[in-house]
């Protein structure tokens, strides 16, 4: 009994990260109908960048949170204006093929880059602390895990708030809801898209410094955690910051039970196949509106 | 297709197809087979994303499911080509399943569930299929490359074929109405899901073919690497860089691929990813038309700098 | 005020508008009537920077609207009410009335201006945190009218805001409207209900296939025999 709970208290501890990871896709997805499928390879560079940080600084990854999120603000800055701002002027449907193309080349490139520079090596964080667990009931609750969760909560909530007291917030908000209707009333609608991308991307950040401390990471877990923050978007569907958290961690308790009965190696894949069964089974479409 | 395209056609093919009772060497035999193969791979995926307009992130699961389908079928006893024809059925209905419940719904939902698709094949066949596959001593004994070679060239032909017989018919057009604009195209009568699922069938029939082609060619890999997602790239990348949605892309891009990454690999290992994404997404936002368009471009500006009186106006772009 | 000068728009290869004349002076309310799919919300969305025309002109002001950002034109005193209200599905009406007031020039005294819509429309004020979802057409409809007002605007356009509502309530908001208007806003309204919005308005125009057919002051319209048998008589076109 032990074994399963603690099976599923890992579960929920990584799940914290999905939701975490998938909130800045939804963010995107949901404000300016671009869907990066680069998203992943955003959160390995976080990740890379709190390893470096901790490498050549010491720097401790939880501090580097303050580092990495701004750094992270400013790069999706300027991969909206360099990249996906470009699509933004197309109706919907185009929007998101060209974002579809310009996401997968971007991971590609972002991905072979990784490479080139830090080898295909899997890295992780250990500090001092690393191995500090929590004795919970029987339970083993690692410290760093633990934190992540509570940090990942944290982030989300406080987008949550942003969202509904911040004057942009609710920009972003009205402009996710109907664009037009929101230049009517006076936002730049175009700026939103910014804002939105930026703080998108600064989540994946984060989300990568989480990961690259308490899991680990390499250049190939990209495309592993794009899959993670999609999976979890369409279970949670749109709209919701704290519906997205939850669905993060309902994917981490999904793939615990998965990993109990099926086998470890069999992990990855009932997320996807849920994925797969919620594609078939509710066709009123999730994405579309 | 005009008389005089017709005919070069036929006369390169020839050429082609006599290259391996002239040349003996291998390594120039393995590159025309990985170019040829990679053109039929390009045009697969022109079908279903250059033609209907579908965005196909997952078209490695339809190769490897080709090519798994063919290997196991060929090592124990089946002819290839049956076995060919077998993967490519396979591939079709795995396409069909996820096509027909994607393509009611607008949007990423099908790019995204052929990714799903091919993560899902990949690691199940990594989990269950994890040994080496590796053509038994007697197959690799009598190994002719140059029926691989001929293979190819046939899967090559006839991948050049449809995409042109398709883009000249009813059916291509309708495609390609859907691809500008499907509320347009379905407010003129067309089924926009039958016409991509016709897409999507030819699409990955092909794709599935080129994969057994591959399971033919290979001695030995590992089961998991014929659903990577390079086989993705490799298809979109070349697709693109040539010219999406023309008949002469994928071809161009594909003998501009294979080279380059041959001619990179050799110093660098992955860094021709890095240089083609990047060259991808600048693609994308700026020459859709790729390669195609680059050429049409320069064929313009040569002509009307050389303009003389009698001179011929350069003919229409063959889309 | 505002100079609409031979203005032509299409849609793709759909001509929906092939030049449209008209004028809104300071302090009028001016109707613009027509049949569905004569072209007034193509014009609307015109004016609101929301559709670039592709021949014709647009001055507000005495400037010209031509390259002027959706957004600051609302910045400029313009504020629409679009058709079918476009409100926020996920927000609360206090929300809405809060970013009406979104735009640089109206964020000052925007709290007055919350306390004067809320004196216009007091039901709002009772449902101010509720989700505009959970409100009736009419409720909805004011929710609209009063983001517009919170934008400070010195010209309120409202396109087909009788649009699914009880003639009750249609009567209310036109009163609404006119009492707007005497506080000094300019009003261009687009209606389909020719009765009221000639009884409202001190001038109207005829839009028909995209052209303007008629024009005149309100009384004269009513009185106009073309008007009468295609908008007002017993068979005229009811919405």
């Amino acid at each position: 009994m032990t074994i399963v709970l603690q099976q599923l208290v890992l579960g929920v501890l990584i799940g914290g990260l999905y939701g975490l990871a998938a909130a800045g896709l939804s963010l995107i997805f949901g404000v300016m109908k671009v869907l990066n499928v680069a998203h992943g390879e955003l959160i390995m560079l976080g990740g890379y960048g709190a390893f470096w940080l901790f490498a050549l600084s010491g720097l401790d990854p939880f501090a580097a949170l303050v580092v990495v999120i701004p750094v992270a603000l400013v790069g999706g800055a300027i991969l909206y204006w360099g990249l996906f701002g470009w699509v933004v002027r197309y109706h919907e449907e185009t929007r998101i093929k060209n974002s579809l193309l310009i996401g997968f080349g971007l991971g590609l490139a972002l991905h072979a880059a990784a490479v080139q520079l830090w080898t295909a090596d899997e890295r992780s964080i250990t500090t001092a602390y690393a191995g500090s667990v929590l004795d919970v009931g029987g339970v083993s609750l690692p410290v760093v895990r633990l934190a992540s969760l509570v940090i990942a909560f944290v982030l989300i909530g406080g987008l949550h708030l942003l969202l509904n007291h911040w004057r942009w917030g609710r920009a972003i908000r009205a402009t996710a809801d109907d664009w037009e209707a929101a230049l009517m009333t006076g936002i730049d609608v175009r700026r939103a898209y910014l804002i939105a991308f930026a703080i998108g991307t600064a989540l994946a950040g984060a989300a990568g410094t989480l990961v690259s401390v308490g899991y680990s990471i390499s250049p190939s877990i990209g495309l592993e955690w794009t899959l993670k923050a999609l999976i979890v978007v369409v279970l949670a569907g749109l709209g919701s910051m704290l519906g997205t958290f939850a669905g993060g961690l309902i994917l981490g308790v999904a793939e615990a039970c998965s990993a109990m009965v099926f086998g470890g190696p069999y992990r990855e894949v009932v997320g996807l196949v849920i994925f797969l069964v919620v594609l078939v089974a509710r066709p009123q479409g999730l994405f579309a509106k | 297709m005009r008389p005089a395209s017709a005919a070069a056609g036929l006369v390169i093919v020839a050429a082609l197809a006599a290259v391996p009772l002239v040349v003996r060497r291998e390594d120039i035999l393995n590159f025309l087979f990985l170019v040829l193969l990679s053109i039929a791979l390009a045009q697969s995926w022109n079908v279903i994303a250059g033609y209907a307009g579908q965005v196909n992130l997952g078209h490695a699961a339809f190769f490897g499911l080709g090519a798994l389908v063919t290997r196991v079928l060929w090592i124990a006893g089946t002819p290839v080509v049956i076995g060919m024809i077998a993967g490519a059925l396979v591939a079709v209905a795995f396409a069909l399943l996820i096509g027909w419940a994607a393509f009611r719904l607008r949007g990423a939902y099908f790019a995204i569930g052929t990714l799903a698709l091919s993560e899902i094949f990949r690691i199940t066949v990594g989990n269950t299929l994890a040994e080496i596959s590796t053509l038994p001593q007697t197959t690799i004994a009598t190994y002719r490359l140059a029926n691989r070679y001929w293979l190819a060239l046939a899967l090559a032909v006839l991948a050049i074929a449809a995409v042109a017989a398709l883009a000249r018919s009813r059916l291509g057009l309708g495609m390609q109405a859907i691809r500008e604009d499907e509320d347009a195209a379905g407010a003129t009568g067309v089924d926009a899901l039958r016409l991509k699922l016709i897409a999507l069938v030819c699409s990955t029939a092909l794709a599935g073919l080129v994969g057994g082609c591959f399971a033919y060619y290979h001695i030995s890999f590992y089961p998991s690497h014929l659903f990577s997602p390079g086989w993705t790239f490799d298809a979109v990348l070349m697709t693109f860089i040539g010219g999406v949605g023309t008949l002469h892309g994928p071809v161009l891009g594909a003998i501009f691929y294979v080279f380059f990454k041959e001619y990179l690999a050799i110093r660098w290992v992955d860094f021709h990813l890095l240089i083609f994404g990047a060259l991808f997404v600048a693609i994308v936002l700026l020459l859709p038309g790729g390669l195609v368009e680059a050429m049409g471009k320069l064929r313009g500006l040569l002509e009307s700098a050389a303009f003389t009186p009698d001179r011929r106006r350069p003919r229409p772009e063959h889309r | 005020m505002l100079h609409v000068d031979n203005v032509e728009a299409s849609y793709g290869p759909f001509l929906a508008l092939s030049g449209a004349t008209l004028e809104v002076r300071v302090g009028e309310i001016v109707a613009l009537l027509g049949p569905n799919g004569a072209g007034k919300t193509t014009l609307i969305r015109c004016i609101a920077g929301l559709l670039r025309p592709r021949a014709g002109g647009i001055r507000w002001d005495g400037a010209s609207l031509a390259n002027v950002a959706a957004h600051r034109i609302v910045e400029r005193g313009i504020a629409v009410v679009p058709e079918g209200r476009r409100l926020f599905a996920t927000m609360t009406v206090e929300e809405h009335l809060d970013l009406g007031a979104f735009a640089p020039h109206a964020h000052a005294g925007r709290v007055q201006r919350l306390e004067e819509v809320y004196t216009i429309f007091p039901v709002l004020r009772e449902r101010r945190g509720q989700l505009v979802r959970a409100l009736s057409g009419g409720q909805q409809q004011m929710v609209a009218i009063g983001r517009a007002l919170m934008a400070a605007p010195r010209l309120l356009i409202l396109d087909e805001p009788s649009l699914g509502l009880a003639p009750r309530i249609v009567e209310s908001i036109l009163g609404v409207l006119g009492e707007i208007n005497r506080r000094g806003v300019s009003i261009l309204l687009v209606e389909q209900n020719v009765q009221a919005a000639l009884v409202l308005a001190h001038r109207g125009y005829i839009l028909e296939s995209g052209r303007i057919v008629g024009e005149g002051t309100g009384a004269a319209l009513m009185d106009d025999p073309h008007v009468k048998r295609a908008y007002l008589g017993p068979l005229a076109l009811r919405h």
